[in-house]
């Protein structure tokens, strides 16, 4: 026997998100159906409205309800800073921490030609036209991860931008604060004692 | 160091084994498909996490059963520690004195193994990529730093072989990204090479003391590091770092052609001279068998120098191959320092006279029995 077919399309929607197969997709789409109607309104409300009314701020590409976002928008922040991240939820972090106040700029990956990503397939491009259209810029903080890609990005991104003669910057590597050493590994321990500093 | 016990469930042909061994040496004793091998591999699967026959886990486990344990008690200078690996169809689980580690990575170094196998002898005789794979695994074993350097090195190769065939196709050519993957390339590399040539040294020195003792002073054995970096043994890491450079950057118009990176680490070859002479092609058979002997015996030196404690080594039906002068040389090398099992089919080819005390198991279709009284026959 098949499956009627609205719940057959519902798998078939559900599969299409990332770490879900078969399996766990059907298993949703049973319990979609024994859902109260009411929920279930809302949850198809707000996955529309995640799609409609969140686009990709024309000047940083963080994703925001208007455009250009708040951040982009409050004249209050610092605007001769600006934290170069991976992706989205990196500039969630960041604000969290509530101490930074200047801008963002959101790449959308790193580059990676494994994965198909060269310098034309992030947003690498808008950053440099940021930079000279805003005279007053005077450091890029990158803020990519400690991977080997973050790495080759934030190196990429500082030949480009350091000729301009703007300071380019990069997050500290070492121990996490609040750990103990016994517990870091050999290579953290290494980076953290290369980038001592002086008290 | 040395292994006090070994407790074995649903491993291979072993259902429920509970061994104590001898901290000097262990002669594995059984006829052929019988679990000698078996047992040398759950020895070295304690030490590395992984069998040195198969990729695949899962044949490790005992047929239709579904997990397998291997249970170990490690005496080492500072005590004993108990370490356990778990194996299920899921993965497996690493635990030092029953803990369980988030990384394999931490748990590797806790217990040092050599084995010495048969296929051991390809060393000297096959491709460079085996030298390579030795150089690189004994040598991340006891420095956590060349494997760190190894695996971001082997990443960013990745990377930049997958740029350069993207290049191929591209009109408006990126270059200043081919430099970035060239400029990081070059950094690890660099590292790679100097701390090759420091371990490579200090191999050598040991690795020719044995073969000076075994060919009585009549063969000298020098290791020759082979790259295309020029003077690489003088030069500091900023030099090798500036060569390497230089050599990327003179190749890039090729290495766009081919879709492959052409220097580096990645290529470079070790070789072994015997008075000056090339083992691999102007050696005899005997001059090969005794250098890949003197080579895997250095590490158990080189070992000891970096670590503190000696290994412990596992000879996979390797002394049988050895005539007796040779034997003579392994067994005098590892003789009251290093705990030693090895594997056999029958005692008629060992020179047994010269093993002090060794303690005998019979192994008969994944039992195992003790050898009470041995005489020498």
């Amino acid at each position: 026997m098949q499956y009627p077919e609205p719940i057959a399309k519902l798998i078939e929607s559900y599969m299409k998100l990332p770490g879900i197969g078969g399996k766990t997709a059907t298993r949703l789409a049973f319990f979609t159906i024994d859902m109260d109607e009411d929920d279930v309104t809302d949850f198809a409300k707000s996955l529309i409205s995640a799609k409609r009314d969140l686009h990709y701020c024309s000047i940083c590409g963080n994703i925001t309800e208007e455009d250009p976002c708040q951040i982009c928008s409050d004249p209050s922040r610092d605007q001769t800073k600006v934290i170069v991240v991976e992706e989205p939820k990196d500039v969630m972090s960041l604000e969290k921490m509530k101490e930074y106040h200047g801008l963002y700029h959101v790449l959308h990956g790193v580059l990676s030609p494994i994965e198909g990503k060269g310098p034309e397939d992030i947003n690498i491009t808008s950053l440099l036209t940021r930079l000279q259209t805003h005279p007053d810029m005077q450091e890029v903080i990158i803020a990519t991860n400690a991977t080997p890609e973050g790495e080759a990005t934030s190196m990429y991104l500082s030949r480009l931008i350091k000729p301009a003669g703007i300071k380019v910057t990069r997050l500290a590597h070492g121990l996490a604060v609040g750990s103990d050493i016994e517990y870091a590994d050999e290579m953290t321990l290494f980076k953290a004692i290369e980038g001592r500093t002086e008290i | 160091m040395y292994l006090e016990s070994l407790t074995l469930r649903d491993y291979r042909n072993y259902e429920d084994l509970n061994v104590s061994f001898s901290p000097a040496i262990n002669i594995l004793l059984g006829e052929n498909a019988q679990g000698k091998t078996n047992l040398l591999e759950a020895i070295y699967v304690l030490s590395m996490t992984r069998s040195h026959r198969t990729n695949n886990d899962k044949e490790l486990i005992k047929w239709d059963k579904t997990a397998a344990i291997i249970q170990g008690r490690v005496n080492k200078q500072l005590g004993t520690v108990p370490l356990e690996i778990q194996v299920n169809s899921k993965g497996k689980k690493a635990k030092v004195n029953h803990l369980e580690q988030a990384k394999l990575s931490q748990y590797i170094g806790q217990f040092n193994v050599i084995l010495f196998a048969p296929e051991d002898l390809a060393l000297v005789k096959g491709a460079p990529a085996v030298r390579r794979r030795f150089v690189d695994m004994e040598f991340g074993q006891i420095n956590a730093r060349y494997l760190y350097n190894l695996g971001q090195y082997r990443t960013i190769l990745k990377q930049r072989n997958q740029y350069l065939k993207q290049l191929q196709h591209k009109k408006n050519q990126d270059l200043v990204f081919l430099d970035v993957l060239s400029d990081q390339l070059a950094a690890f590399g660099a590292e790679i090479v100097h701390q090759r040539l420091i371990f490579l040294k200090q191999l050598e020195f040991w690795a020719n003391q044995l073969q000076e003792e075994i060919t009585q002073s009549a063969e000298t054995l020098t290791f020759e590091y082979a790259t295309h970096l020029e003077d690489a043994a003088d030069q500091t890491i900023e030099q090798l770092y500036a060569q390497l450079q230089n050599d990327l950057k003179k190749a890039t118009k090729k290495e766009i052609f081919q879709g492959t990176t052409l220097a580096g680490p990645h290529r470079d070859d070790v070789r072994f001279l015997i008075n000056g002479k090339n083992v691999q092609t102007y050696g005899s058979q005997g001059q090969q068998r005794t250098t890949a002997l003197s080579v895997k015996l250095a590490e158990i030196e080189l070992m000891k120098e970096e670590t503190g404690e000696y290994p412990v080594l596992l000879l996979d039906d390797v002394l049988s191959e050895l005539d007796d002068m040779r034997q003579t040389h392994l067994l005098k090398t590892i003789q009251n320092k290093v705990q030693t099992f090895l594997t056999t089919p029958n005692l008629s080819g060992i020179a047994r006279t010269l093993i002090n005390e060794p303690k005998i198991f019979h192994i008969n279709q994944g039992n195992l029995l003790e050898e009470e009284e041995h005489t020498v026959d």
